[in-house]
């Protein structure tokens, strides 16, 4: 087996108002899978105000910070885990500057500069280091462990053995690799 | 030589007379068929015309037809006229975030129809939308009100980023998302909008007569016949300007300078509010993020009403618009005046703009030639402005997304420039990233 560079992984939301127009969420998708992340968990729901208040507790003493949270629980949103071998700066760079009003003309191929709609309405979120990419997903994604997945399903989403389901927009390790796999170890 | 010469003149002099003399024998023979007449066809007085331009993919302008592509998205670069329009008699218009409403004169109970986006049932419900997939209506289709006189008619409308308002002579219908109140009845948690039959009605505040209604983008606002204020939705940045940041349902009364004030208009696209009184006075209430509302210090959330004295010495001003980091208004001479932040119109630069600043007439076709060409409306999207003359001419600058300005290209436009409308343009919606016209005919 090659040696590989280990793979990143970072949370991705789509934010509500991106969820509920269709066309630019197929768009944003578009985007994720040209640039080559894979998606290894996808799951859409309404934040909870709690769950807002734990991601966002960098921010308390903002003065957005009431309408942050009220926007994010305004309705459901898709929360992904990308990985890719820069995934964290690689999405953000897709994303754009944060403040919309600003990045639709300093960032025009962004995503916020081209689907968002206020500097608080910015369409997506992505982590902006290891260490909160990990404290992020721990929050939508309590079931997911990511030791764990390094140890046993990286190396496929590396190879690239795995497979893509549209319709889930979920990358799922693909079940003859695991199989050819197991018979090595075997033999 | 000279003999032959006057002879010629003289006939010459004789002539025409014959003709009339012939003409006049002519003309005592009573005429038996009239001769036929080529004529142009005129338009009624009440035909109107609609146009549109901007991003395609999401259904808002009504047809997929004839679109141009860029990486992948279709828009229509400058104005279209709507075929729909054509058809009905279509009296007013609203954008809101990727949909578009039309207000339509007519005999049955019809006198609503939408396009767009529907994922939040903005446009109401309709067996029809089988047929378009992903919650996009891509061509205008009825939208039912439950009204009881087939004689009801719009009077208003305003459209918000997924919640829809219409006033009516049997009072305000409000559709869509109700996340943070913005449909004026109680929120709902978790509540599902998808496919949604719920149209919730609101015939008069306090028994008095609403006579219009604006929306931002999750924010609804209320004006009365008294001139009184009302507002209802999300509060976070103090857009409801009801002394608190949370959300409201009831529709309330915007404290602050408002008091003892008759608010003729209110403007607003996003979270910035600007109330227009019968003396020409602005009042501000919301986001001040990018200096919107002149307010100093760290502060940049509004929320009640403030009188913006700034504006005191522009004179009498008579329209108003907010988007969604600057402000526009207009005086009583015609003058437009600009302030925030982007393409604002004062030159090749997106900047911060502190003071109200003039934006020269000359630029709005009021030059040597045309002394009396002057603004009468303005009009603005999230990032986008246009401005109509008394000429039934339409200009417009700002951020061009997805040829939202109708200026043939998808490039940012850094002053005014005329947008080739083939016919009087009447009204303005601007959208997010779309743009409709409503227009007269030129003859």
């Amino acid at each position: 087996m090659q040696s590989q560079k280990h793979l990143q992984l970072t949370l991705a939301i789509i934010k509500p108002h991106v969820v509920k127009s269709p066309f630019v969420l197929q768009k944003i998708r578009d985007l994720i899978i040209d640039n080559n992340l894979k998606i290894v968990r996808s799951h859409r729901t309404i934040i909870t105000h709690k769950e807002a208040e734990l991601f966002y507790e960098e921010h308390k003493e903002k003065f957005f910070y009431n309408r942050l949270l009220t926007f994010m629980c305004s309705g459901p949103s898709d929360i992904h885990i990308l990985t890719d071998h820069n995934a964290i700066v690689k999405w953000r760079q897709l994303m754009g500057p944060t403040k919309v009003y600003q990045a639709q003309y300093i960032a025009p191929d962004t995503i916020r500069g081209m689907y968002g709609l206020s500097d608080t309405r910015n369409a997506t979120h992505g982590s902006d280091s290891v260490a909160s990419a990990e404290r992020e997903i721990n929050i939508f994604f309590s079931d997911f462990n990511i030791k764990k997945w390094y140890e046993h399903d990286e190396k496929y989403y590396n190879l690239g053995q795995i497979h893509f389901d549209p319709i889930a927009f979920l990358h799922t390790i693909d079940t003859n690799f695991v199989n050819t796999n197991k018979e090595q170890i075997t033999k | 030589m000279l003999n032959t010469i006057k002879t010629s003149l003289r006939r010459s002099v004789q002539q025409p007379s014959r003709i009339v003399q012939l003409n006049k024998i002519e003309n005592k023979t009573p005429v038996s068929k009239p001769l036929p007449v080529f004529r142009y066809s005129i338009s009624d007085e009440k035909d109107n015309r609609v146009y549109v331009w901007g991003l395609a993919d999401h259904g808002a302008l009504g047809t997929l037809k004839t679109t141009l592509f860029d990486k992948g998205i279709s828009y229509i670069p400058k104005p279209k006229r709507l075929i729909f329009g054509e058809k009905h008699d279509v009296t007013n218009i609203t954008c809101g975030y990727g949909f578009t409403a039309f207000a339509v004169r007519s005999k049955d109970k019809n006198i609503l129809y939408g396009s767009g986006i529907n994922t939040d049932s903005q446009l109401g419900f309709n067996e029809m939308d089988k047929k378009f997939p992903n919650g996009l209506v891509t061509e205008p289709r009825p939208i039912n009100l439950p009204v009881k006189d087939s004689s009801t008619k719009v009077l208003d409308m305003a459209a918000g980023r997924a919640h829809l308002l219409v006033l009516t002579n049997e009072g305000l219908f409000t559709l869509g998302n109700n996340a943070y109140g913005q449909c004026g009845r109680p929120i709902i948690p978790n509540e599902n909008y998808e496919k949604s039959r719920v149209i919730h009605h609101i015939p008069n505040i306090k028994e008095k007569k609403i006579k219009a209604i604006t929306a931002g983008q999750d924010h609804s606002v209320l004006l009365t016949e008294s001139g009184e204020v009302y507002t209802f939705g999300w509060g976070a940045d103090g857009q409801t300007g009801l002394a608190h940041y949370r959300n409201e349902y009831r529709p309330s009364l915007v404290k602050g300078d408002l008091a003892g004030q008759h608010i003729i208009k209110i403007a607003c696209v996003a979270d910035c509010v600007l109330a227009l009184s019968d003396k020409g006075t602005v009042f501000g209430w919301g986001n001040s993020e990018y200096a919107q509302l002149f307010v100093e210090g760290e502060n940049q959330q509004v929320n009640i009403a403030t009188e913006l004295s700034a504006l005191k010495q522009l004179g009498h001003i008579v329209d108003i618009a907010s988007g969604g980091c600057f402000c526009m208004v207009l005086n009583n001479i015609g003058d437009v005046y600009v302030w925030g932040y982007g393409i604002l119109g004062l030159g090749p630069e997106v900047k911060k703009v502190s003071q109200p600043t003039k934006i020269p007439s000359v630029l709005f076709g009021n030059n040597a030639y045309q002394k009396n060409t002057k603004v009468v409306k303005i009009f603005c999207g999230m990032s986008h402005l246009a401005a109509l003359t008394n000429m039934g001419d339409l200009y417009m600058w700002g951020c061009n997304k997805f040829g939202s300005l109708g200026l043939g290209d998808l490039k940012d436009q850094y002053f005014p420039l005329k947008v080739t409308v083939g016919a009087q343009v009447k009204k303005v919606a601007c959208g997010i990233d779309h743009t409709v016209a409503l227009c007269k005919p030129f003859i």
